[in-house]
């Protein structure tokens, strides 16, 4: 027995296993706070609306995905620089500033629509907003300030696990698998309005402004060095496609049953309720533990990425190990998120609907950006040494950020033009 | 022109040539890379066109006077553009503008919002970098809206008067990432080496440990050594750690091997072996052996590094081989006189031999070679021998008389005092 233990010590597999394990974490936990409050909402309504014929657009999602944030973690690596210090020290002051404005309020309104997840799912288990949205703010407050790096990490490796919810709840719902394998592999096109616009959507809500800085600045923070990229490139790459994973089987409990029975929905909680008739009691349950889940995670990364993403670009200090005194700025701005955020769902008639709109405008602008200075900045071999895109990856690249420019745009235009219809 | 100005403030400025003909604007300024405590502005880069970019240097003894437009004493004849912008070595918008500086005072890192240029006897010198709000206002040009606003409000406010300049002196541009060793000019390594090795160990204790690591990253191979030497036994090992496998190996390789033993006995053993892949084979094998004692006896004390000479070797021998290790990491003082089969047969001391005729035998100024200590021996017994000879050093043999190492009083003090301490704690 012994020697077993020795031999799986020694062997080449079990090295890597470790390795990986040792790095694991930012990859995962970054793609997974995508599938946010407001992810499953779109994923919902993509399923209630359109079946399962959006289902195949996941796929291409993936790879975007996958190219976006592996860029990302490469130049957290190769530079041991965040995103926003990256940009501050290559573009100057005034772009970073505008688009540290810019993503505090996106942020914090995507913050707000956390807190509002977190009320109505708990709402559904008879639980009063009053009580729950007040406990969840000083549960983030408290996970962050308490806690370290690490140990804040595991938590939200831990949260990860509770996304099984919807795995579960797809197939509580019964769906017809035959038909859900082939419009998974066969792209359905329609060119309805309404179509295009849920489509839009879901990449518009898989590919955020705020995951490119943290996972930028959560690798830097845990240190991982240029000998560990192959296994943090794992970590990366298995959080695309568990994600995806996660929204495909929320577009496929809702397409099973709401779709089939014809109910429209304007939101997850609306899910949540419709899936009671239709799929039992249990399955209800499961997907507003699972807006529940996703709510609070999301609560308690948003607002910390935020603060360090601004800090980091205004060259403020920031870390949640520091006294208040020596980073006041970074305090100020992560109680902000958090007591805004979590206030205005208390208050009645807050037009929360409105910010989200806000929300998605700024999203859409911010994200261009992004996502050019990303590809600009990793092309520079000054600052990427060995590490800049390869000729062929840097097409993929740049085709993968026009299309989604594109789509974000178009997108932006949309809720400019037809607010009703946009969310 | 005022004494003191903002490079935010020339940024963009307007120069015009001697006869009111526009020559670009001013975009970025390249100092001087020489040892001065405050470098000297050697050229202006200006810049005009909007679509076809040219790019010009602007000698300083060219330029008539700074206002708010900056005139020339030469007309357009004189001055060559190109096309491709100008990116000189050590240039303020690059290297300093927006990078992170440690502040060495503080011992904390910021990042520069703008730069403070002294203008004396036509000369433009860096003199302070400014890290403070007000700089970053200037910079996003709202100044006046913002003090309007705080005026407004609150007219005592600390904002208002206080700027947050820290001079130039006393700060250290961090290099691009600490995974990169290379730095943006030499002219900041050039400054560090006149800082004590000590004082930079204690500037870097109060860093957290990514700032830590860009700051240790600037410094040369030789300095690396030497501010290593200084730091805690915990901050080492948090260092070695963050470090990537291949850097550790390299300063690992350039310390005294014993104390890469000390730091490699507290390392996980999966750790070491990463590290001891990335030295030379000979390094790793001394340090293999190295670790095979234990931490408190002889063996785990002593250094292989030490000075030896064969039994036929002269004074002047002695004396030249001295001279040749001045570098050394090890003790100095002593060498050890060793026969073919490395056994001890005498030990000396530069106090011994310095004044001895340099063409005698070496073993003529001998002390015997009865003062040693074995593999197993020890600490205490170590500490004691010291003691009572008053050696600084002494050699450890091995059962057959094989000279293996030797243990400094250093290396046992420091030992010592760690025990002292736990014991001391105990009794709290």
């Amino acid at each position: 027995m012994n020697q077993l233990f020795v031999k799986i010590r020694n062997s080449k597999a079990a090295r890597h296993v470790f390795l990986f394990l040792a790095v694991m974490g930012p990859g995962i936990i970054t793609a997974n706070v995508d599938n946010d409050a407001g992810g499953i909402a779109t994923y919902s309504m993509a399923g209630a609306h359109f079946g399962y014929t959006l289902l195949w657009s996941l796929i291409p999602i993936t790879i975007a995905l996958i190219i976006v944030q592996e860029m990302c973690a490469r130049m957290a690596v190769a530079t041991g620089k965040g995103l926003a210090d990256l940009i501050r020290e290559n573009y100057g002051v005034k772009v970073t500033f505008y688009m540290m404005l810019t993503l505090f309020f996106v942020n914090l309104s995507n913050a707000m629509a956390e807190f509002a997840g977190i009320a109505v799912s708990l709402e559904i288990f008879h639980i009063s907003k009053f009580i729950s949205v007040p406990i969840s703010a000083f549960f983030v407050w408290m996970l962050v300030v308490k806690g370290t790096y690490k140990s804040v990490e595991k938590i939200f490796l831990f949260a990860c696990l509770f996304y099984v919810a919807y795995v579960i709840s797809g197939f509580i719902a019964k769906p017809d698998w035959s038909d859900v394998l082939k419009q998974t592999v066969t792209p359905s096109f329609n060119w309805t309005l309404d179509y295009t616009v849920m489509l839009v959507g879901l990449v518009g809500t898989t590919i955020a402004p705020w995951m490119q800085f943290y996972l930028q600045s959560s690798i830097v923070e845990k240190g991982v060095t240029i000998e560990e990229y192959r296994h943090l490139r794992i970590d990366v790459v298995a959080g695309c496609i568990i994600a995806p994973i996660i929204a495909f089987f929320i577009v496929v409990a809702c397409a099973a049953t709401m779709f089939h029975a014809g109910i429209t929905i304007e939101s997850a909680q609306d899910a949540a309720l419709a899936l009671k008739p239709l799929a039992g009691n249990y399955a209800s349950w499961l997907f507003a533990f699972g807006l529940f889940n996703a709510s609070i995670f999301a609560a308690s990364v948003l607002p910390l990425s935020t603060a360090y993403s601004i800090c980091e670009g205004l060259g403020w200090d920031a870390g949640v190990d520091k006294r208040f005194e020596e980073a006041p700025q970074f305090f100020w701005l992560y109680a902000a998120m958090i007591i805004i955020g979590a206030g205005v769902v208390l208050l009645p008639n807050f037009p929360l609907f409105k910010v989200m709109y806000f929300s998605q405008v700024g999203n859409g602008v911010l994200l261009p950006f992004i996502l050019i200075y990303m590809l600009r900045l990793i092309n520079n071999k000054d600052i990427m040494g060995e590490f800049v895109n390869s000729k062929g990856l840097n097409i993929i690249a740049w085709v993968t950020v026009f299309i989604i420019i594109t789509l974000t745009l178009i997108m932006v235009g949309f809720t400019v033009f037809l607010p009703g219809k946009a969310l | 022109m005022k004494l003191f100005t903002y490079l935010s403030e020339l940024l963009g400025r307007k120069v015009y040539f001697e006869n009111k003909q526009y020559a670009g604007k001013v975009c970025d300024i390249s100092m001087r890379l020489n040892e001065a405590v405050f470098p000297m502005a050697e050229y202006f880069i200006i810049q005009k066109g909007v679509f076809k970019k040219q790019y010009a240097k602007i000698y300083l003894n060219v330029i008539k006077r700074v206002g708010y437009r900056i005139k020339l004493n030469i007309d357009r004849s004189k001055m060559e553009y190109s096309k491709d912008s100008i990116r000189p070595e050590f240039s303020l918008c690059f290297d300093i503008l927006d990078q992170q500086v440690v502040d060495m005072n503080d011992q904390k890192v910021v990042r520069v919002n703008d730069v403070h240029l002294m203008m004396v006897d036509r000369q433009l010198y860096l003199a302070h970098v400014d890290v403070g709000l007000r700089g970053l206002i200037r910079r996003l040009e709202w100044t006046g809206f913002v003090d309007f606003i705080v005026k407004l409000f609150a007219p005592e406010a600390k904002y208002l008067k206080q700027e947050e300049l820290i001079s130039w002196k006393n700060t250290h541009v961090l290099t691009l990432g600490r995974t990169k060793n290379v730095i943006r000019s030499d002219i900041v390594r050039n400054r560090l080496a006149k800082i004590p090795a000590a004082e930079l160990a204690d500037i870097m204790e109060d860093l957290d440990v990514f700032d830590k690591l860009s700051l240790f990253k600037t410094f040369s191979v030789d300095l690396q050594r030497k501010v290593f030497a200084d730091m805690a036994i915990q901050e080492k090992e948090e260092l070695v750690d963050h470090l990537g496998d291949r850097e550790a190996g390299d300063l690992l390789e350039n310390i005294p091997a014993d104390e890469a033993t000390d730091l490699l006995h507290n390392l996980p053993k999966e750790k070491t072996k990463q590290l001891m892949r990335f030295m030379h084979s000979k390094t790793s094998k001394k340090l293999r052996m190295l670790l095979g004692y234990a931490q408190d006896t002889a063996g785990g004390l002593m250094t292989t590094e030490y000075l030896y000479l064969g039994a036929d070797a002269l004074v002047k021998d002695a004396i030249q081989k001295i001279k040749d290790n001045v570098d050394y990491p090890g003790n100095l003082f002593h060498i050890y006189i060793v026969d073919e089969k490395h056994a001890l047969k005498g030990i000396t001391s530069l106090r011994h031999f310095i004044n001895k005729d340099p063409s005698r035998p070496l073993m003529e100024a001998c002390y015997p070679s009865d003062v040693f200590v074995r593999l197993d021996d020890g600490m205490e017994e170590v500490a004691l021998l010291l003691e009572k000879y008053k050696f600084s050093s002494i050699p450890v043999l091995d059962e057959y008389g094989i000279l293996q190492g030797a243990i400094t009083s250093d290396d046992v003090m420091e030992e010592l005092i760690t025990l002292t301490w736990k014991k001391y704690k105990d009794q709290i």
